[in-house]
């Protein structure tokens, strides 16, 4: 712990970032066309996911079949060599990928316009290549991506970001060795709106401090959305401009 | 990356106006602006968006209350907003927002290639690419034996005789169900089982719906642009020729595809279809591939199925006259196989998109 | 959970039109937690906690082994959780991989172990080869709602009440008294997490609460079956006296506005104000009943103490 300057007096963290900087951003969709409906891979700093969006589809079985809505399964695959020591278990069933699954269903489930494509499922898989602090943040904007890309109706983007608290000060978008020694919040917030769709703490925050910690959140956020928005929009020109007139 | 993404912190509540986070952003000394694509997605805001505007969820489209609201939008109020990325279209009152890339959804009339993936009650369920299994019901096929003939119990229990899973066939949406999901139907000799011939699969959205979806192409081949995307590419029949000649639309060029029949033909056509169909026994269920498919002419089949692809990866729309277009500029690459490079399926998109502005909007 | 309780159609627009003109069924107020009832048995460490008619058991105990190798100062604790279907028909017997007891269990975890409640170095014996395992054993005896909260305060009171044997050790050698040998000792709880779920329902359509600025969402605290079954979101504070939050979740769900999420968060800080005294004061009262001769057999424990 102390081998490392979280934070500097200079205002410096770890990797040279400011307390208000987020981590590069590398997007694109579309990059598994014959595997999947929708597709996208993420670069999020250090955290590398790949998305697949499978769907609306007929489920293969009849219980995943409702008649007023569609179904969405999320499923999590962590690569055992996504940190620096290959882990000796696949992830598959911890309970943290669990809970990490219902949460990122649940984000969606109320975003999605599941009522439009009744009796069908939605698949989602995801597989984390690397990873580096704030996982669930990207996961989040890696679905929003391969779900657009597939074009699944839904009310609007979810863009997630983490923020961790050292001492006084909040930091944007934590990477593992902050993840470590502070405690971190992830949030998914709806669109251009203060509206939070998921919001996770780990770890103690004082209470009084929650809530510019949620604001510099908030605003990160806003920053992941345009950033996935025009690289959304320049896929769209580029198709657009080689249809038929 | 020398792009730095930095975030201005809001002060006070959260209440404040959204926007005015961004721009605000020099009152903090930390906070360094400095990005590349910063005035990307602003345009937003004026919403004036026009016909084939690009439009991302949740942005609002149009704050006017007269349109309707069609699909790929949600309203609240007089707002409309989109709910998928893509193009806006406006038909008489009717707003909707086209998505660049989605599954198949079947309109009635539509011609399409499917594959049976389920032999059911009375019923085929057909694979057609899109969210749910499309229902053929076995009134809505031709059965052996003339087409007045009536369905018997013995019709039920053979069903598996007629199309069994994994068979593709062609057919056309005769009507829609509530829930979105399509009914087809193969009563006419132009649909039916798929033989002779290669499946090929695009995205459906670079299928252009139009009144003709089978065309007969140079090298005694025929394509059946399914518009849900599935392609089926096969040696062209008697009746391909048959169905070609009269209507008119000859392929383009001195093709071989009206070949010295044709004049035959045209004077007899109705004739020869009619004839067509009382052949059309058991053979039109027939899983057998005509024997006499030369290598020369799978070749040519796969060349084209590579043409396709080519065109799909390079996201241009796949008509007859571009499939014709990116054969012939793929006559430079000697071997099928080198298509699918990469570079190979850029350039012939290239060519292709050149050749036709050198030809002027062919539409 | 509860994928096999189904409600008529009527039953929820009742409910549902009920919280819109600010009723709950059972007559509460939105943000009113229900009655905590504590009660402990004879052994120390055994607590069932009743909240309505949810009911939540917890027993401690403890044991003597060995320490994980990374961390040879520290103890074991392990809460398990253990659902029946004697709390209801929508729990499977043996299987806790559904989403909501996934969940559950989780957010207990996060709460109480990972937030450090426990002292742990505390339980240390000789480090590196001996330590004390405390086990907490949650069992779900009846569910009406509210399980998490209800559990979080059973195992929080449980590990309170609990007291472990004393233990004397001569170089390698440790020696356990017997409790009526010797007074046991109390473990060291550092902070008293307390859980506060919210329960958000939509009294609009989706389009006013994505894209409208009315806010209108409606929050309570403390949703009994019927309301958990009915939401659309949900949102698990945790808190301790010290103004610290120690855990949050919001999985998913209805999207809230980070304001109002706040406001719920100050909102639960007060109840567990009130719920942190209450489970002081009850263990504190089960403590002098059963301490009530403790004044005449002082000049023993004196001695003890020594």
């Amino acid at each position: 712990m102390s081998r490392f300057e979280i934070y500097s007096p200079e205002g410096l963290r770890v990797d040279g970032r400011r307390w208000n900087e987020l981590r590069r951003f590398d997007c694109s969709i579309n990059t598994h066309s014959h595997a999947a409906d929708g597709s996208s891979y993420l670069e999020q700093g250090n955290n590398k996911i790949i998305t697949l969006v499978k769907g609306p589809k007929e489920p293969s079985l009849r219980s995943q079949m409702d008649p007023t809505k569609a179904l969405l399964k999320v499923s999590v695959n962590i690569t055992k060599f996504s940190k620096t020591e290959r882990s000796k278990t696949s992830h598959k069933n911890e309970r943290r990928v669990l809970e990490i699954q219902t949460a990122l269903t649940r984000t969606f489930n109320k975003n999605v316009m599941l009522h439009i494509y009744p009796r069908t499922l939605i698949d989602i898989e995801i597989h984390v290549l690397q990873q580096d602090g704030g996982l669930v943040g990207t996961l989040i904007n890696g679905i929003t991506l391969a779900l657009i890309d597939a074009g699944i109706a839904m009310f609007d983007y979810i863009s997630g970001v983490s923020v961790g608290l050292y001492d006084t000060t909040p930091l944007l978008e934590v990477n593992s060795l902050e993840e470590n020694v502070m405690s971190s919040v992830t949030l998914g917030v709806v669109g251009k709106t203060e509206k939070l769709s998921l919001l996770l703490v780990e770890d103690k925050i004082p209470l009084d401090r929650l809530e510019s910690v949620l604001a510099i959140g908030i605003a990160g956020a806003h920053r992941v959305r345009e950033l996935m928005d025009s690289e959304l929009r320049k896929r769209a020109e580029k198709r657009v401009a080689n249809s038929t007139n | 990356m020398s792009s730095i993404i930095s975030i201005a912190k809001r002060k006070g509540a959260f209440q404040q106006s959204i926007d005015a986070g961004f721009e605000s952003g020099s009152e903090d000394e930390d906070v360094n602006m400095s990005d590349s694509i910063d005035n990307g997605p602003t345009h937003t805001q004026e919403s004036n968006s026009t016909e084939g505007h690009i439009v991302t969820p949740g942005e609002l489209v149009t704050d006017d209350p007269v349109w309707m609201r069609g699909h790929g939008t949600y309203f609240l109020d007089n707002m409309t907003y989109s709910s998928v990325a893509g193009t806006v279209s406006r038909v008489n009152r009717l707003l909707s927002v086209v998505p660049l890339r989605s599954r198949y959804t079947p309109e009635t009339g539509d011609h399409v290639v499917g594959r049976i993936a389920e032999v059911g009650n009375k019923r085929w369920r057909v694979d057609i690419g899109g969210k749910q299994h499309a229902v053929l019901m076995l009134g809505s096929v031709n059965l052996p034996g003339g087409i007045l003939r009536r369905k018997s119990e013995s019709d039920e229990l053979q069903m598996r005789s007629f199309l069994k899973e994994g068979d593709l066939l062609n057919a056309e949406v005769q009507s829609l169900f509530q829930d979105g999901s399509a009914s087809l139907h193969t009563r006419s000799l132009k649909y039916g089982k798929l033989r002779n011939g290669q499946f090929c699969q695009v995205p459906c959205s670079l299928i252009v719906r139009s009144k003709n979806h089978t065309h007969n192409l140079p090298g005694n081949v025929t394509v059946v642009l399914g518009v849900n995307g599935y392609i089926w590419l096969r040696k062209t029949s008697k009746m391909d020729m048959a169905r070609d000649a009269p209507s008119g639309i000859s392929a383009p060029g001195p093709s071989n595809g009206a070949p010295i029949g044709a004049k035959t033909l045209r004077s007899s056509d109705s004739v020869s279809i009619t004839r067509l169909e009382e052949e059309s026994s058991w053979q039109i269920y027939s899983d057998e591939n005509d024997p006499t498919i030369s290598v020369s002419l799978r070749q040519t089949i796969s060349r084209y199925a590579n043409v396709i692809k080519a065109l799909a990866f390079c996201e241009i729309d796949i008509t007859h006259e571009r499939i014709v277009s990116a054969y012939e500029a793929s006559m430079v690459y000697p071997s099928v196989g080198s298509l699918i490079d990469r570079e190979v399926m850029e350039t012939i998109g290239q060519d292709v998109l050149t050749a036709e502005k050198m030809r002027g909007t062919p539409s | 959970m509860a994928k096999d309780i189904e409600f008529s159609t009527s039953e929820n627009k009742f409910i549902l039109d009920a919280l819109r003109q600010n009723l709950r069924l059972d007559g509460r107020s939105f943000d009113q937690f229900r009655d905590v009832d504590i009660k402990f048995g004879k052994e120390y460490g055994d607590v069932t906690v009743t909240m309505g008619k949810t009911k939540i058991h917890c027993r401690i105990s403890c044991q003597i082994a060995q320490p994980y190798e990374d961390r040879p100062f520290e103890g074991l604790f392990l809460i398990s959780t253990e659902t029946s279907p004697m709390a209801g028909p929508q729990f499977e017997n043996g299987n806790s991989t559904g989403e909501d007891e996934v969940l559950c269990v989780r957010i207990i975890e996060k709460a109480v172990r990972r937030s450090g409640a426990l002292d742990v170095e505390g339980l240390c014996i000789v480090a590196g080869s001996k330590c004390w395992a405390i086990r907490a054993d949650v069992h779900f005896l009846d569910c009406d709602g509210g399980l998490l909260d209800a559990s979080c305060i059973a195992v929080m009171t449980a590990l309170l009440h609990f007291k472990k044997p004393d233990i004397t050790v001569l170089g390698d050698r440790v020696t356990v008294h017997p409790t009526d040998e010797r007074e046991p000792v109390p473990l060291g709880i550092l902070h008293i997490p307390i859980c506060v779920t919210f329960s958000f329902f939509n009294p609009q359509d989706t389009e006013e609460n994505i894209k409208g600025d009315s806010n209108a969402e409606i929050a309570i605290i403390d949703a009994n079956l019927k309301e958990e079954l009915l939401r659309d979101g949900t949102l698990t504070v945790t808190l301790n006296k010290n103004r610290e939050v120690v855990q949050v979740s919001k999985a998913g769900g209805l999207p809230m506005d980070a304001l109002s999420l706040m406001e719920n968060c100050y909102k639960a800080y007060t109840i567990t104000e009130k719920l942190t005294d209450q489970i002081l004061a009850c263990v504190k009262e089960d403590d002098s009943k059963r301490n009530q001769y403790a004044g005449l057999l002082s000049s023993e424990n004196a001695r003890d103490a020594t």
